[in-house]
């Protein structure tokens, strides 16, 4: 790739790490009994939609990128038994709104892409558009990742 | 050029011709300077520092001219702060070194050559950090500034100049030239060269951005700018990173290709879940026997012997084919299951989890692969869930 990327780190491990994590997750849910008693399959689907993304995070590498920080926290309020997080030393706060207004006159065109993007990428409300850009290039290289994965497995689960 | 050996004048007077120019680079100093300061040190020329750069090339003492007016100025007041004079000046002759310290306690706005800039990228963490410590404070003594940045900052000067003090005198001479860097290389440009380089360099703390032709120079707007060229290299990068995205020209439709793409892939994920979702009930779910059965199995580290080799590579030879252009990293071999080395330390970052060993429970589970399920295909991941 161009020289830049020597200084942007944006490596995520290969396929098994995150085929490990989301088989863990799901052994995690199986032993909550869900599928021995589905209420309804819009229930399980989210339940796997949600532990495909926590053990995505888990797999790209924990608490030390930003998205995937937002991702596990945001799953950690609804269930505490499922996602832990170490606590961090120090409390972070951004200030967003200082950000924000300077922003919008910087290349408008940029910085509405920029918001939709913050949308999209979870976490990205407290980032700048440079670090948002960042994350999301390292997302979408562990959203990849994760697809192959499930790919791989539903082909695997599926009857011939 | 590298910055061995610092004035190695002071051994002794004319001491090897090299040692002069060499110690003199490290003041930033072009050919021209050189050649004047081998000219004044040499203890033959004993005469002022205006002597010395008569003797330059006419063109290039035309360049000279603002040293000069603020030299003779500061002569005096160079001799007198003795800024770490002793250590560089050839000890017999002291008219010598003002010309030096001249250098160093004035603007020094002197023609900007390749070589410069590039010693001077070297420098730059240390001229804007400086810059910012002591404002453009150009004319005031150098050394009241020196003692808080020179034990920092000076870490790519030779480690073996002879002395602190050599790296005092030196660093304002970086303060001051970048002081007025900004400024001065816009003129010179505009004068002398048309080049446009702009440096990025993200790695250090600081940017040091150029600036280029007809733009302003307010620190502003260079921070807009220095901003901007991040997050256009950020950009080529996602766009390297999504498919198709290379051919297509213009910021604005590449970034909503950038959205379509997170968009498609998190539908992506949410319908292989529900498809997840509609093929898991009916398998089988042997999660404990096995746990019982096959934890000692597991405890060793590679698994190269597990079904699971066999099972897995097939499906990830296939489809890593199909999506190898996307790959960064060539994908393992399909015989080493490199489990250790990602999983340890990924491992240690988590949380708590149900299972005590989580390594051997997951291979458990992939072990149940070749734990007969009759309905898979064989040749297709065989996994009990």
């Amino acid at each position: 790739m161009a020289s830049a990327d020597k200084t942007i780190n944006t490596d995520v491990p290969e396929k098994d790490v995150f085929a490990i994590h989301f088989l863990q997750s799901l052994s995690n849910l199986r032993i909550q009994n869900l599928f021995n008693s589905p209420d309804t399959t819009n229930y399980r689907v989210r339940k796997i939609k949600k532990a495909a993304y926590v053990s995505m995070a888990r797999a790209a590498g924990g608490t030390s990128r930003l998205w995937s920080r937002a991702l596990l926290r945001r799953a950690a309020k609804g269930n505490n038994k499922i996602v832990r997080f170490p606590r961090r030393k120090r409390k972070v706060t951004w200030k967003i709104s200082s950000k924000r207004r300077r922003s919008d006159q910087r290349a408008p065109v940029v910085e509405d892409a920029a918001e939709r993007l913050r949308n999209l990428v979870p976490g990205g409300g407290g980032m700048e558009t440079s670090k948002l850009m960042e994350e999301t290039a390292h997302y979408i290289k562990c959203l990849s990742m994760q697809v192959k994965v499930m790919q791989c497995l539903v082909d695997g689960l599926s009857p011939k | 050029m590298d910055l061995t050996g610092g004035f190695g004048a002071r051994s002794g007077g004319g001491g090897g011709p090299y040692r002069e120019p060499i110690g003199l680079e490290s003041l930033h100093l072009g050919d021209e300077f050189r050649q004047l300061a081998t000219t004044t040190l040499t203890p033959d020329n004993a005469g002022g520092s205006f002597t010395a750069l008569l003797e330059l090339p006419p063109t290039q003492a035309v360049e000279l001219l603002h040293f000069t007016d603020s030299s003779s100025s500061s002569q005096a007041a160079a001799a007198t702060t003795g800024i770490g004079g002793g250590d560089i000046i050839i000890t017999p002759p002291p008219p010598p070194p003002p010309p030096l310290h001249s250098f160093g306690g004035t603007t020094l706005t002197f023609p900007s050559n390749s070589a410069l800039m590039e010693r001077a990228a070297r420098f730059s963490v240390i001229a804007t950090e400086q810059q910012q410590n002591n404002g453009n404070n150009n004319n005031e003594t150098p050394t009241s500034s020196v003692p808080s940045n020179s034990s920092d900052r000076v870490k790519t000067e030779p480690p073996e100049t002879d002395s602190t003090m050599e790296n005092q005198s030196l660093c304002p001479n970086q303060t001051n030239r970048s002081g007025k860097r900004k400024d001065f290389d816009k003129k010179v440009k505009s004068s002398t060269k048309k080049n446009k380089i702009s440096e990025e360099t993200e790695k250090l703390p600081y940017v040091h951005v150029r600036a280029r032709r007809g733009q302003a120079t307010d620190s502003h707007s260079l921070a807009e700018r220095a901003r901007r060229e991040k997050i256009n290299a950020r950009m080529k990068l996602l766009q390297e990173l999504v498919p198709g995205c290379d051919k297509i020209q213009g910021t604005a439709l590449v970034l909503d290709e950038i959205i379509n793409h997170v968009q498609s892939l998190q539908r992506q994920v949410e319908m292989l879940s529900m498809r997840l979702a509609a093929v898991n009930p009916r398998i089988d779910f042997n999660l404990d026997t096995i746990l019982a059965s096959e934890n000692g199995s597991l405890m060793d580290g590679s698994f190269s012997g597990t079904a699971m080799q066999l099972a897995w590579p097939h499906q990830a030879i296939e489809t890593e084919q199909s999506f190898h252009h996307r790959q960064l990293q060539p994908p393992p071999p399909p015989q080493q299951w490199p489990f250790d080395g990602l999983n340890q330390p990924v491992w240690g970052r988590e949380e708590d989890q149900a299972h005590g060993n989580d390594h051997s429970n997951l291979m458990a589970v992939s072990e149940n692969v070749m734990v007969g399920s009759a309905n898979l295909h064989p040749n297709q991941v065989k996994m009990e869930l």
